[in-house]
């Protein structure tokens, strides 16, 4: 019992850690850093501790001091009780989602039996979804409680977005689920140990209408028309400033780092690596003694875990830098027209294929 | 629909994209009547960046008012200051001499090459396509570095005089040429693929802003927004000035004026305006740059240091200014945008009487309500994009 | 050459007096054949994503191992640890040129005066011995200055050349950018390469 408790709340401590510690002030850096390689020039690095820069890395420090000290305040007339709570509610759901995502596989550590994974629901992946409707309503509440017309437009604009691209991903996750026969991502995970059964060899299609759907989620470019820097202002967070503010951005680079880990639990083979079964895993690290080698295996399913994960972070961060944005209109045609009914064409196909094997 | 929307009250809403806006490079006001998100008017408010410039020319000596013309179209400077000098030649009747004007010709180009380059990358950089916009920049600043090894600044070139030029290319001019050309293929082949058949660029200016040839020159179009729409006028053809009639380059045309072609015509006009630099210095001559007219142009320093005659015409032409017989011309180049026309009149003093300048942009922003009308907000960003237009011209 | 256009109206022609061998006009390549990959925004957006990754990498390996004579492979430059090299054409902020006693060269004819188009210099002149003329005072008003380089051409005397100097025009008080003659004054040896730079330009040979 004790040491159930112990289990899990060090692994909360580990992603909270990780996300929020780790990735959120990484991210800044990474995407600073990121773009400025890709446009041949250096980036941002001048921020210095007694003459240390760490190549820009206390940016994020310099960031984070610079918008805690700021004025934070509500605009005249505006909801004050949603205008606060938006940014939580925008905030929450993306650092919660990690709560099912496995990082490693199941091992045996002092006679007792950890699971790499805070919860391990049977439903898993819906629970993503219903978080990510949540999120939704943050911006929506954002946009209407601001009291202006440029955030007006803006939350109107998120909510339609946000809204039809979760029907296009919940279809076309539906695929996977058919072909993997499992909700729970650590079941998914644990039957990706053969290369070829990696769901991008299984649901190519699928991991492409994920991929757009959950970058649209994230209203990040080239979907990032709530936020169009250069249409309007700044859109639905306009109006938001200081700590509020830095809530909705670090809610955006979390949901990037949930989008990456799901993307890499249901298509890239979690923690595996390719060709390397778990026993295999395990084998290599005997010198050290069933514990040491349990314990050595976990760290290399976490490590391997986070590099994929990286590369999908990565990978957005360069479709955002690369792309120009969509016009309102066509964002909304091609989740109807175009996402939804493909995603229901692959849904079709593979239960088809299921059903024939 | 059409009996919902008669039932639903709803009001048009009246956006402001004022003067200083994320999008609109260039201090013009919008404002913008929707429904919903559709654009029902807009109406375009210019002038916030005029400054006087006629009104200082008539309190200016000729040569005075050059650098006031590098800051008409200020990312084509030298365009400026080559339709002026034109102009106050033709009213002159003076002739300069040949490697005076294939060194013009260069200087016109490389301008042009600087003004397409900063127009597509405010193109992709409003479209969110940043890094675009940074490649482009990158090989803005290699061409601005050429102009500042021939005149000493980047954009208030201050260059052209009346009568030839202020000084001869600097050493390994070719050298330094040929390296920025190859740079700036290289980023334009990289822009290219990132924007040229990309299908969300491609939806998001094709079919957008479209004119009709014959709507585009009622409202007085010129330059590649023209071209665009399918009429082959360019006035380096039509009225040959300087030597372009011995440079061989292709006049990019369109088909339906929208944004697209627009886009596709300032590519392909970047590229033809490097052939023309290069074939020009291939053919340039030796010889004087500047006329042998000292009420005209400043002679060479020996001569004013040392004989008293160059010594009166300079001290003459400076104080008084040069005096062009009482008169008045019209002459128009290529610019950036299209037909930059001068209307000089000269009432015989130092000074002009009257410099009016046809700013080519003018006419382009004048018909922005009939390009987005109907359409969405966001076209406005697009559409007003491809027109270019710099608001120093468009004021003045 | 003559175009019919029409988008759907009536349509009648164009006419432009230009032969079309002269025009040359070349269309551009408007109606792209885009193939079903490019149809369905992947193969360009790969395409794209491969340039900047291309980049991307081609940069990051030249941080560490920078291509000869730079430092870096990227387009920057740190200023203000590393400057830009000046071109011998470049016009700085204008400064008066002092012979080897100190004194400046000037002679205060007020041909800079008159032609400098901001009217940012102003000169009152004097006399010391007859026919020896000076300025007793000589202000530039370096608020109004556009660096146009007017000043040091026609100048008769050498007296006023546009240095290289770009830092530390700024002041806190536009009062205090009227500089007077002390402050413009600069020992010749120190804007020699200007001056023989202007001198090759305005010679009768380069001209």
């Amino acid at each position: 019992m004790l040491a159930d408790l112990i289990e899990s709340l060090a692994k909360i401590v580990f992603i909270f850690t990780v996300n929020v510690g780790v990735f959120a002030p990484i991210l800044g850096w990474v995407e600073r850093k990121q773009s400025a390689v890709m446009q041949d020039r250096i980036g941002a690095n001048r921020a210095d501790i007694l003459g240390f820069t760490a190549i820009g890395l206390f940016h994020s420090l310099a960031d984070a001091l610079k918008l805690l000290t700021k004025e934070d305040f509500v605009p005249a007339n505006a909801n004050k009780f949603f205008h606060t709570l938006a940014p939580f509610i925008a905030l929450v759901p993306a650092i919660a989602a990690f709560a099912i995502i496995p990082f490693g596989g199941r091992y045996e550590l002092f006679g007792h039996e950890i699971n790499l994974v805070i919860a391990d629901l049977d439903v898993g992946i819906l629970y993503v979804f219903a978080l990510a409707g949540l999120a939704t309503y943050g911006t929506v509440l954002a946009g209407w409680s601001s009291r202006s017309n440029w955030s007006l437009l803006g939350g109107l604009r998120a909510s339609a977005q946000m809204l039809s691209y979760e029907v296009a991903m919940g279809f076309s996750i539906i695929g996977i689920i058919i072909v993997y026969g499992s909700l729970r991502l650590t079941d998914i995970g644990a039957m990706q140990e053969d290369f070829f059964r990696w769901g991008i060899f299984l649901q190519p299609v699928g991991f492409i209408i994920y991929m757009t759907c959950a970058i649209a989620e994230n209203k990040r470019i080239p979907f990032d028309i709530p936020e169009a820097e250069s249409e309007l202002v700044a859109g639905y967070f306009t109006e938001y400033s200081g700590m509020k503010f830095v809530m909705f951005w670090m809610a955006e680079f979390l949901e990037m780092v949930t989008i990456s880990a799901i993307v890499t639990t249901l298509f890239f083979g979690a923690w595996h690596i390719p060709f390397v079964t778990d026993a295999m895993l395990l084998s290599w690290f005997q010198f050290a003694g069933p514990n040491g080698a349990a314990a050595l295996a976990m760290l290399v399913n976490i490590v391997v875990f986070f590099t994929k994960v990286s590369f999908f972070i990565w990978l957005q961060m360069t479709i955002r830098w690369t792309l120009p944005r969509f016009r309102y209109d066509q964002v909304m045609r091609m989740c109807w027209k175009m996402l939804l009914p493909l995603s229901l064409i692959n849904l079709s196909i593979t239960g088809l294929v299921v059903l024939l094997l | 629909m059409a009996e919902i929307s008669k039932d639903l009250h709803t009001e048009h809403m009246v956006i402001n994209m004022g003067p200083s806006h994320p999008v609109t490079h260039g201090t013009v006001k919008f404002l913008a009547t929707l429904e919903g998100e559709t654009i029902v008017d807009l109406d375009v408010e210019i002038g916030y960046l005029h400054r006087g410039f006629e009104k200082m020319c008539e309190n200016s000596t000729w040569q005075q008012v050059i650098p006031y013309t590098d800051r008409l179209n200020y990312v084509s400077p030298l365009i400026n200051n080559t339709g002026y000098a034109l102009a106050v030649e033709k009213l002159l009747g003076i002739d300069v001499p040949e490697r005076c004007k294939y060194l013009r010709v260069i200087a016109c180009e490389l301008s042009r090459l600087s003004d397409h380059l900063t127009n597509v990358a405010a193109a992709g950089l409003e479209l969110g396509a940043f890094t675009a916009f940074l490649y482009f920049v990158e090989a803005r600043e290699l061409v601005w570095d050429l102009i500042e090894s021939l005149c000493g600044a980047r954009v208030t070139v201050n260059y052209v005089r009346i009568g030839g030029l202020k000084n001869d290319l600097p050493e390994r001019f070719e050298e330094k040429v040929r390296y920025v050309f190859k740079e700036v293929r290289r980023l334009w082949v990289d822009v290219d693929k990132l924007l040229t058949k990309n299908r969300i660029f491609i939806d998001r200016v094709r079919g957008v802003g479209a004119i009709s040839a014959e709507e585009a020159i009622a409202y007085g179009f010129t330059g590649p927004c023209l071209r665009a729409c399918g009429v082959p006028y360019d006035v380096r053809k039509a009225q040959p000035y300087l030597v372009y009639d011995r440079m061989d380059f292709e006049v990019p045309i369109g088909e339906t004026g929208d944004n697209y072609d627009k886009y596709l015509v300032r590519m392909e006009e970047i590229q033809q305006s490097m052939r023309i630099v290069e074939q020009a210095l291939a053919q340039m001559p030796d010889g004087p740059i500047n006329v042998r007219l000292p009420q005209v142009r400043m002679e060479p320093k020996e001569k004013i240091y040392s004989r008293i005659d160059s010594l009166i015409y300079h001290f003459k032409t400076v104080i008084e200014g040069i005096k062009p017989p009482p008169g008045e011309v019209y002459l128009a180049v290529e610019g950036g945008n299209g037909e930059l026309g001068f209307y000089l009149v000269s009432d015989g003093s130092g000074k002009p009487y009257k410099c009016r300048v046809r700013p080519p942009c003018f006419a382009l922003t004048a018909a922005m309500p009939r390009l987005v009308k109907g359409r969405l907000l966001a076209d406005i960003v697009p559409t007003f994009d491809m027109i270019n237009m710099i608001g120093g011209e468009c004021d003045r | 050459m003559s175009t019919t256009t029409g988008l759907g109206q009536t349509p009648y022609s164009v006419q432009v007096g230009i032969p079309a061998a002269t025009l040359k006009a070349k269309r551009v390549r408007r109606r792209l054949d885009l193939t079903l990959w490019e149809r369905l925004y992947v193969a360009e957006i790969v395409r794209g994503l491969v340039v900047t990754s291309k980049h991307f990498f081609i940069n990051m390996i030249g941080f560490i191992f920078p291509p000869a004579g730079k430092k870096r492979k990227v387009f920057t430059v740190y200023y203000p640890e590393e400057k830009l090299e000046l071109p011998p054409a470049y016009r700085g902020r204008p400064v008066l040129v002092a012979d080897a006693d100190g004194t400046e060269k000037c002679v205060a004819c007020g041909l800079c005066e008159k032609m400098c188009p901001a009217h940012a210099i102003s000169i009152v002149a004097a006399e010391k011995a007859p026919g020896e003329r000076y300025p007793a005072r000589y202000t530039l008003d370096l608020g109004r200055c556009v660096y146009c380089g007017y000043c040091e051409e026609v100048c008769p005397t050498e007296a006023i050349v546009m240095s290289d100097e770009y830092q530390g025009l700024a002041q806190r008080d536009r009062n205090r950018l009227r500089f007077e003659k002390e402050q413009l004054l600069r020992p010749e040896a120190k804007v020699k390469t200007r001056l023989y730079y202007v001198r090759r330009i305005y010679s009768k040979w380069n001209y």
